[in-house]
């Protein structure tokens, strides 16, 4: 069973059969699954989608696991597509939907990607996995591989917030604090993988992995009535959420379920923006950066793998790249809780922030219809808030103290 | 001796060899000629653009950091370096 058709070079188009793969043999650019979509088009219909099981196999015939055994249940996707309207009216927009991906098993959308490699990691039967990470993708690869019963290594930067270097050992993973930045974690993660044998998500596993994340592009275009917004406002860590999405939107239009394609907005951090310098230069390369600086740690990678991707799908979609700074961020992680009620990591301000300065410029329109999408929960990012709010001092438990406390001010 | 790291896919342009010990003292561009020297033309085509620098997709690390941010294919190799060539894949 199964519509895989095989593997492609995104760089040089050279084909190869659905193997572990993990570049182009030829040219070793980026490789992505292809499928028999004149197959697929007389099983995936619209009629049929909404009987199916709520979590990311419902797109069964676009993803390529090909044993249904191998997949790890953890119920990963189906998540809310929120109508934001007071958001809509503190930014000036008519209608914005908040894709909330923050209530994934492990509370960021690297859920859907993992449920991918994994699942292919237990077709493959390899002995052990794991992945290179900034932190939200070691929770959701130590999370599927304590289900799979795999061993899980984890290579994070040892500065990472401690409570993202926790979670994957409650899982049961071995964390490799690595000294360096993420992209020191990240060489070293593929010089050990590949003298293991172990089937690293985001590396050796990579063509299969990116495949998890394009069901965000599915899911909103179902949620909205199967149509697509004007515009989805997309975080940028190494790119490859962004192209996965274009390539969701390529295997829609190929079956002839949309037409144009939504405008791809990408977004960094000031402190760590080589996507949006590439997409700002002419020849529209990533400009790495050494030592990346940001409140936005989960997007900090100086030297994106799938950057010059993701520039070419924002300048086809007619989007645009943007880099605001750690301020404006926080402020969009402020404006969306209160808005919303919807508590994000900095990622997710980092697109709210970029909204409010592309309606502000006008790069965005009052009318276009707007998808956030919220990768990663706030909980998992205390300590950016530490400077942000006064220590609590202990109040006495009587009502003289409580009004003092309140210092006359008018509640509720 | 210079330790020469290859990543498994990169490994096409060594016939395989992952990892090559190499009596080198000088730049990287020099110890890039030698090794060519050695697996002769398809290592300088798999590794190398037509116009002599590195392709796209080929990271070049040496003693751990990134060759872009040291001097490039001129980067001084002294004799105890270990030199990696990665795929770009970074980030998920």
């Amino acid at each position: 069973m199964g519509y895989v058709r095989g593997l492609r070079c995104r760089a040089c188009g050279a084909e190869f059969p659905a193997v572990q793969l993990a570049v182009c043999e030829s040219c070793f650019g980026p490789l992505e699954v292809t499928y028999e979509l004149s197959a697929v088009r007389d099983s995936f219909r619209r009629a049929d989608l909404a009987e199916r099981p709520r979590d990311l196999w419902r797109y069964r015939e676009l993803l390529p696991v090909l044993d249904e055994s191998a997949r790890v249940d953890l119920a990963v996707g189906c998540t809310p597509l929120r109508r934001a309207a007071d958001l809509g009216e503190a930014l000036d927009v008519r209608e914005i939907w908040v894709k909330d991906d923050t209530v994934n098993p492990t509370y960021s959308f690297k859920d859907r990607p993992v449920a991918v490699a994994v699942a292919k990691a237990r077709e493959w039967d390899l002995p052990a996995i794991g992945c290179a990470s900034t932190g939200n993708l070691a929770a959701a690869t130590a999370a599927a591989a304590a289900k799979a019963h795999l061993p899980c290594y984890v290579f994070a930067p040892a500065s990472l917030e401690p409570a993202k270097l926790l979670v994957p050992r409650i899982f049961g993973a071995t964390v490799v604090p690595i000294e360096g930045t993420y992209d020191d974690a990240n060489r070293i993660a593929l010089l050990t993988a590949d003298r293991r044998g172990w089937g690293f998500v985001n590396i050796n596993l990579r063509p299969y992995y990116a495949e998890g994340s394009k069901t965000l592009l599915f899911e909103t275009w179902e949620q909205l009535g199967f149509e697509l917004p004007d515009v989805i406002v997309v975080p940028l860590g190494s790119g490859l959420l962004l192209t996965s999405l274009e390539k969701g939107f390529r295997e829609l239009r190929e079956l002839g379920e949309v037409a144009d394609p939504p405008r791809l907005v990408g977004t960094q951090a000031a402190g760590c923006a080589p996507i949006v310098q590439g997409f700002e230069s002419p020849d529209g390369r990533p400009k790495p950066v050494r030592r990346p600086e940001t409140v936005a740690e989960s997007l900090a990678i100086g030297d994106p793998g799938s950057g010059f991707e993701a520039i070419q799908a924002m300048r086809a979609t007619r989007g645009f790249a943007d880099a605001p700074n750690d301020p404006d961020i926080l402020d969009g992680v402020r404006l969306l809780a209160r808005a919303e009620g919807v508590f994000t990591e900095p990622a997710g301000g980092t697109t709210v922030a970029t909204l409010r300065r592309a309606r502000e410029d006008g790069r965005i329109d009052r009318d276009e219809r707007v998808v956030l999408l919220i990768t990663g929960s706030g909980l998992k990012t205390p300590a950016v808030w530490r400077d942000a709010f006064q220590p609590l001092a202990p109040v006495p438990p009587n009502s003289a103290a409580v009004d003092a406390y309140l210092g006359g001010l008018h509640h509720g | 001796m210079v330790r020469l790291v290859l990543a498994s896919p990169i490994a096409v342009a060594t016939r395989g060899e992952r990892e090559i010990e190499i009596e080198f003292e000088g730049t990287l561009r020099g110890l890039f000629d030698l090794v060519t020297n050695r697996y002769g033309k398809p290592f300088q085509q798999r590794i190398f653009e037509g116009d002599g620098a590195l392709k796209r997709f080929v990271n070049v690390y040496v003693n751990g950091e990134d060759a872009r941010y040291l001097r490039g294919l001129d980067t001084p190799i002294p004799r105890d370096a270990t030199v990696d060539l990665l795929p770009a894949i970074a980030g998920g």
